[in-house]
């Protein structure tokens, strides 16, 4: 099980180092068929850790294994430490299957581009960074994993490198995660500070005896939430992820969508134990959950690139899982990062599918009647959609209701946070179907007669709805949509939080009863239907006008004006500190010391200069002036 | 040392050299020839051996004179030397002034 462990840790990076080193020498779809392979051969070393451990009794599930210690300060020592249990197989299971599907799926969509190589190696390091953190036995490779994820999702959402506003959006990832990294460091430092370690199992068994110092642990706890806040896209540093949809469309599915933008809910399930010692933090990440998904599910209203459309419901929904996460419904949370990963995944790539066809169009008001055009890409659409807002029998209806169930113990804060979570399933039907209606129904607009229509009239050869390696993923994660949420069915059968029990268990408040597992999912499901009836009305029988409210509008459209705020607060003043130090100290103190210096010997040479007349007699006379008064001081001294 | 010295006090053989010194300063600085300014050197140099000797027999001791012969061997040398310039600016057909020589200016 533990050499399973490494071979899904080290393939991909296997595969990385190779791409990269062999340079032309690897063809292009080679490079990408070595790339899903190596993916693939995690997610097999996946399946076989889970097995194992599945075989294993229920509190005799958690190996570490060491096989080199990288660091050692005196007691403090921290080793490259991975840890098998229950949490990380789930996620080692998630990233490498999602993953080696859309790796899949990226040698269609990638075919024909000049840097294919670089795209494979990068998503290879991404995978293997990804696996990394969710591998990890220490808080500090935990960190590792969490930089250099950072690090690929930057150099990928940057692959278009030619584009500036692919580079802009790549800087702005970077610098807010980098902002996360640093809570989180901080938080690990006050770790070693108090508890001298920072290895899961140690650190977990000496945090209670710290539960007394509520500023230290409020702390720590709060340092945690900054970096999966960051990571995961929630507020307030949730800017970064539409923008980030500059990447290459599997990019945006693995990264932004299935993986990475949910380490933030892992890290919380992970480090629970310490985050159950700040219950103000769990309520506040709780409660930033439920504001994310609110502000998101409203901001993509009024979206027209259909990937920055999705962008905002992975924020949204991420929301739901800082939800659950915060509440303490630890398994629930997990469990619709599992179901999101294959229907966000899907929703994606069905869109990189439209995307491919109409030639990288992504404006969805140029788009519209492709219902009957791209028929299998709908079906695939719709699956996802369906699942996205919830409606049995898909895999988001078992995982956002449970999510839900569990808010309703927690007092008058938890049903605040219910009735946000409800809200936001009103929005989820509204903005996704809107999309969907939009992109798919009516009649083929001119843009998609011109591209699609015409062609294919003229019979030029055209690749129907997308080559087999992205129709065939597409189609898997289609099928997962649709029966992945039959894994666990609250309360009726819940094999998840079994599963995960022994990690991390359910907090009682978060125990939903049947009852409210069962109101829950009425409203929940009642509003999404709402949603989309609503969606259908205004969108697809134009019965129903779109409200006009400009003011609203203009603040959507804006997105809260958050772009702006930041701007205001933090890259003017930075901006104009820069230029003021830079005409003030570098100007005149740097610059002005140096050319006053240079100016001053010249000044003092010239008038040295001056005394060196060449005349014998001024030499003469200087000897025997000075002479002179030497001996007078000799003299009168004495 | 009450060697009783022979002929006037110390003093007058200084007033001597103090007078040989000042005149050879003199002709250093005003004068513009090169040869009169080597001239002038030697009788700085003659009035600083007179002083020394004087001394010397002030003292009782013999250092002084071998510091005499010691300047006077310099000297001679010195001589070669500033002879050999005088006579290698004179053959390049430059003024033998020194106020005319001053490409040392700053």
């Amino acid at each position: 099980m533990i050499v399973a462990a490494w071979i899904c840790l080290s393939s991909p990076l296997a595969a990385a180092l190779a791409i990269a080193l062999a340079g032309s020498r690897i063809s292009r779809r080679g490079a990408g068929y070595l790339a899903t392979a190596s993916v693939f051969a995690s997610f097999v070393a996946a399946c076989v850790a889970f097995f194992a451990l599945w075989g294993d009794a229920p509190h005799d599930r958690s190996h570490y294994s060491t096989v080199w210690t990288w660091l050692e300060l005196g007691s403090f020592s921290a080793g490259l430490r991975i840890l098998v249990d229950p949490l990380s197989t789930m996620m080692m299971l998630i990233v490498s299957g999602v993953g080696a599907l859309i790796v899949g799926y990226s040698v269609g969509y990638m075919d024909g581009d000049d840097e294919e190589r670089r795209y494979f190696a990068y998503m290879a390091i991404f995978v293997f960074s990804m696996l990394l953190l969710v591998q990890s036995g220490n808080l500090l490779l935990l960190l590792a994993g969490w930089g250099l994820v950072g690090l690929s999702s930057y150099l990928l959402i940057g692959f278009w490198q030619e584009r500036p506003s692919a580079i802009a959006a790549a800087k702005k990832a970077f610098v807010m995660n980098a902002f996360g990294d640093a809570t989180f460091a901080l938080a690990l430092f006050l770790l070693i500070q108090h508890t001298r370690s920072l290895d899961f199992d140690t650190v977990f068994a000496r945090a209670p005896g710290l539960s007394s110092n509520h500023w230290l642990v409020n702390l720590v706890a709060l340092g945690l939430l900054g970096g999966a806040v960051a990571k995961s896209a929630q507020l307030p540093l949730q800017t970064w992820l539409p923008d980030a949809m500059e990447g290459p469309t599997p990019v945006s599915a693995l990264i932004h969508a299935a993986t990475m933008v949910t380490a933030g809910v892992y890290l919380i399930v992970r480090t629970h134990p310490l985050f159950e010692l700040a219950p103000k933090v769990e309520d506040l990440a709780a409660g930033l959950g439920a504001a994310t998904l609110l502000l998101a599910g409203l901001i993509a209203l009024v979206q027209t690139d259909i990937k920055r459309v999705i962008a905002y419901s992975t924020m949204s929904q991420i929301g739901y899982m800082f939800l659950g996460a915060g509440l303490g419904a630890y398994a629930n949370g997990m469990f619709h990062l599992m179901t999101h990963a294959f229907f966000k995944a899907l929703l994606f790539m069905a869109a990189g599918l439209v995307i491919h066809a109409l030639a990288g169009e992504q404006d969805i008001r140029k788009m519209g009647g492709l219902r009957g055009l791209l028929p299998r890409t709908y079906w695939a659409f719709l699956v996802g959609a369906l699942a996205l807002v919830g409606l049995p029998p898909f895999a988001g209806f078992f995982s956002k209701d449970s999510i839900l169930a569990a808010a309703m113990h927690d007092g008058w804060y938890g049903y605040l946070l219910w009735v946000g979570g409800l809200a936001g399933t009103f929005l989820t039907g509204l903005y996704t179907f809107r999309m969907l209606f939009v992109v798919f129904g009516g009649e083929p607009s001119p843009f998609v007669r011109e591209h699609l229509i015409r062609p294919r009239r003229r019979g030029e050869a055209h690749h129907g709805e997308g080559p087999f390696s992205m129709t065939s993923t597409v189609a898997i994660l289609a099928v997962l949509s649709l029966i992945g949420g039959w894994i666990q069915f609250a309360p009726l059968w819940i094999p998840v939080t079994h599963w995960l029990d022994v990690v991390a268990p359910t907090l009682p408040h978060a125990e939903a009863t049947s009852w409210q597992e069962g109101i829950s999912s009425a409203l929940a499901v009642g509003l999404g239907l709402a949603g989309l009836v609503a969606a259908w009305l205004v969108y697809s029988r134009r019965r129903v006008a779109v409200p006009r409210l400009p003011f609203a509008q203009r603040a959507l459209e804006h997105k809260f004006y958050f772009d702006e705020a930041y701007d205001l607060v933090f890259y003017r003043p930075g901006v104009a500190t820069a230029r003021l130090f830079g005409r003030i100290v570098e100007g005149l103190v740097v610059g002005g010391s140096i050319v006053g210096l240079g100016r001053g010997v010249g000044d003092a040479a010239r008038g040295v200069a001056r005394a060196q007349t060449g005349l014998l007699r001024t030499y003469a006379l200087a000897i025997a002036g000075s002479l002179a008064v030497l001996v007078v001081v000799f003299i009168s001294v004495r | 040392m009450t060697l009783g010295i022979l002929g006037p006090e110390v003093s007058w053989y200084l007033a001597v050299a103090a007078f040989l010194f000042a005149t050879g300063a003199l002709g250093v600085l005003l004068r513009r020839s090169p040869l009169i300014v080597l001239l002038s050197l030697e009788i700085m140099l003659n009035g600083a051996n007179l002083a020394l000797i004087a001394f010397a027999r002030h003292n009782g001791s013999g250092a002084g004179q071998i510091f005499a012969l010691a300047v006077m061997a310099v000297a001679a040398s010195e001589v070669v030397v500033g002879l050999g310039l005088i006579v290698a600016i004179s053959r390049r057909h430059l003024d033998l002034d020194v106020d005319k020589l001053r490409t040392l200016r700053g």
